[in-house]
């Protein structure tokens, strides 16, 4: 959930804008050490699979359709630092490109879709794995379970930023968002696992791609 | 193949166009500011924000029935906040219902809550359509930049402007040829099928990008591309500078 402006109040932007760009200043330090300037480009045009894989829809129910979000495939596939960059410069770019996200809010978006999402799956991702003893099964399932607390906790820190706002009741702001996203979360991770199992099969040298 | 052309607009001339993307930029930052700090129910403070705006759309010489429509894109959010009202307990009924055991009440708050959060919203995807509209996204970048955006992140950004066609135009082939094949009829298949599309867009991406660092590795390239001009802040940036700061501010001293 892209938030507009208007939805939630100055101090709770604040904070999160504050979030965001530390995280983001040391997510450039990191990158940059690990894998140098030069891999800039490989990078911008893994943000542009983001947002296209984005715009792939899936019917859900009644009528409607959800779409992937991503990133918990980028956190596995390309690690958490790494991650946290991409999923930051495509909501920056859907931001201002496509005023999918408010500017004074995108701290607020970049928190829940690019930080909260992104290491909650990244870290139960690495969690299953380990302790399946680094088989694809831990690998695949890991994925799958931690894409679908990305999806939940990215809907349950917009809720949370919504409530703190004073623009909806928590009551009903906390279970709507969270059940909802409890359904949508499920579609996220078996497209992760689907991709997963897909790149590990054709070029699964890719998995070895995470740099921090 | 055909999608929503970005920044279309933003090759016209006007007053707007021609200003520094960093005005553009901070003076959008600073009108949502504004009109987010602007207390509930203050109607004349916001008339005027709404008065901003208009002013900004006939400078900028972009055709309103674009605007509007690219506004639209708050609805959803209007529709859950919406959802939402009746829960709001506290304050004076406004009217109530019963939905047979369900009894609702509609507050006189949850209402003024409502109307707030979508004028508030809409004056400032007003303001993000307009800057997006009038700027080259390339000249938004190098603002960025000069605003001390890191390069990195300003350069993820900028490649990824130049493949988001490429990439977005695979992805519709490849959901039409989905589409054509009678997609969505078998439940079971769904996430299989877009694991395996998304997937072989991944791979095909990442491919892309080796070839392109390769290409450009080949061309000199050493971790840093060249800047070569730099954004000049001028006197209409000044004038608009003011003007805005002026008609942002004082109708807050006055009526807050």
């Amino acid at each position: 959930m892209h938030l507009p402006d208007g939805f939630i109040s100055v101090p709770v932007a604040a904070t999160t804008g504050v979030i965001a760009v530390t995280a983001i200043a040391v997510a450039v330090r990191v990158t940059n050490k690990k894998i140098g300037e030069k891999q800039v480009p490989m990078m911008g045009v893994l943000a542009a699979f983001i947002f296209a894989a984005q715009m792939l829809n899936f019917p859900v129910a009644g009528g409607t359709s959800g779409h992937f979000v991503g990133a918990a495939l980028a956190a596995i596939l390309l690690g958490p630092w790494t991650a946290v960059l991409i999923m930051s410069s495509v909501l920056v770019v859907q931001c201002v490109i496509f005023q999918d996200g408010g500017l004074l809010a995108l701290g607020a978006n970049i928190t829940n879709m690019a930080i909260v999402s992104v290491f909650i799956s990244y870290y139960i991702y690495k969690g299953i794995y380990l302790m399946f003893g680094k088989s694809r099964t831990g690998l695949l399932a890991g994925a799958g379970i931690g894409a679908w607390f990305s999806v939940v906790f990215a809907a349950l820190a917009c809720a949370f930023e919504l409530v703190i706002s004073g623009t909806s009741p928590w009551e009903i702001a906390i279970p709507a968002m969270g059940g909802i996203h409890m359904i949508i979360g499920v579609g996220e991770a078996l497209i992760t696992v689907a991709v997963l199992s897909l790149v590990m099969a054709t070029r699964s040298d890719l998995l070895k791609l995470q740099v921090t | 193949m055909k999608h929503s052309f970005i920044d279309e607009y933003s090759g016209l001339n006007s007053l707007i166009h021609r200003l520094d993307p960093r005005t553009k930029l901070v003076g959008s930052l600073a009108f949502i500011l504004a009109v987010v700090l602007t207390p509930v129910n203050n109607w004349k403070v916001l008339a005027v924000y709404l008065g901003i705006v208009v002013v900004l759309v006939l400078l900028s010489r972009l055709p309103l029935r674009y605007l509007l429509k690219k506004s639209l894109v708050i609805i959803p959010f209007v529709i859950m906040i919406t959802i939402f009202v009746p829960f709001f307990k506290q304050g004076q009924v406004v009217f109530s219902y019963n939905l047979g055991f369900w009894h609702i009440d509609v507050t006189y708050e949850g209402l003024s809550i409502l109307l707030n959060v979508i004028i508030k919203s809409w004056l400032c995807i007003m303001c993000l359509v307009i800057l997006s509209s009038s700027t080259k996204f390339a000249e938004l970048l190098q603002g960025m930049y000069q605003l001390r955006v890191p390069l990195v992140f300003v350069q993820i950004m900028s490649f990824m402007y130049r493949y988001i066609f490429v990439l977005a135009d695979q992805a519709m082939r490849m959901q039409m040829a989905r589409d054509s094949r009678n997609f969505g009829n078998n439940r079971k298949i769904v996430f299989n099928t877009l694991g395996n599309m998304i997937g072989m867009l991944f791979i095909r991406s990442y491919e892309r990008g080796e070839r392109i660092y390769a290409a450009m590795l080949s061309r000199g390239y050493a971790g840093e591309i060249p800047i070569t001009r730099t954004l000049q802040y001028k006197v209409p940036d000044a004038c608009f500078t003011a003007a805005l700061v002026v008609f942002l501010v004082f109708p807050a001293v006055i009526w807050w």
